[in-house]
């Protein structure tokens, strides 16, 4: 039975090791990163996968019972509670950017459905107001 | 933890506890990056990070230990952790949304002057 013992542990280790992998990952790309929306990115990493790999772990070392139960419904709730977080932080930056042309560039939706950066569509009709304007002066 | 077993016993010893020193470690990277984030954003996400480090903390905790009521704490810290996320996302948002009110109309106060 002691081989059993240790294959659990040994299974349990792993998982719990990866989860920190997983953390230190997180925490070099949230202090590599240069902008908030990209250094989410790396932090929602860490909330879904890295303490979903560490609770895992825990509940094969722990085996069944009812702590294992809880620690897992933990995981389900992480599940749920991180994307909506993620998406109000996003909102917050969006609504409050003083200057979103620094940061990044809004996609829109042309007349195919196809979508193009903002800037470049603003760019284009510039030059169609231009070709326009050459036409109506060359009589 | 280890069931009776010394070597099984001092090996869980041995990785719990390495585990939660790299965890503070993070803890306070995390703390550093709430400190050092020029935008609020950055401080919300780093607040969400610390209590996502706290809460692998706790439940290690409970494994280690052998308390099942930690497990319980575990879940109530989820629940407190996106609700403070949640409340400060909006409230700031609301924050902005009043100050640049104020701001234009303290505008239109000065074209009419």
């Amino acid at each position: 039975m002691e081989v059993i013992e240790w294959i659990q542990f040994l299974a349990g280790m792993v998982l719990l090791l990866l989860g920190l992998l997983i953390f230190l990952i997180q925490m070099i790309g949230v202090f590599r990163f240069r902008y908030v929306l990209n250094r989410m990115h790396a932090a929602a990493m860490g909330d879904t996968l890295g303490i979903g790999c560490c609770l895992l772990g825990l509940i094969v070392m722990r085996g069944f019972s009812f702590t294992s139960l809880k620690l897992l419904l933990v995981i389900i709730f992480l599940w749920f509670s991180s994307p909506v977080s993620s998406h109000l932080i996003a909102r917050l930056e969006v609504t409050t950017d003083e200057e979103p042309k620094k940061h990044y560039e809004k996609l829109v939706a042309d007349e195919n459905g196809t979508m193009i950066v903002c800037s470049q569509r603003v760019r284009e009709n510039e030059a169609g107001v231009k070709k326009e304007d050459g036409d109506g002066t060359v009589f | 933890m280890g069931k009776g077993i010394p070597a099984l016993e001092q090996a869980y010893e041995i990785l719990f506890v390495a585990a939660l020193v790299i965890l503070a470690v993070f803890l306070m990277l995390s703390l550093v990056r709430a400190i050092i984030g020029p935008r609020v954003a950055d401080r919300i996400v780093a607040i969400n990070m610390m209590g996502t480090q706290t809460l692998a903390i706790i439940a290690i905790l409970a494994v280690m230990k052998q308390e099942g009521y930690l497990a319980d704490i575990c879940l109530i810290y989820a629940m407190t952790s996106f609700l403070a996320v949640i409340v400060l996302s909006k409230v700031y948002m609301g924050v902005y949304r009043q100050r640049k009110e104020g701001k234009e109309e303290e505008e239109t106060e000065d074209g009419g002057y």
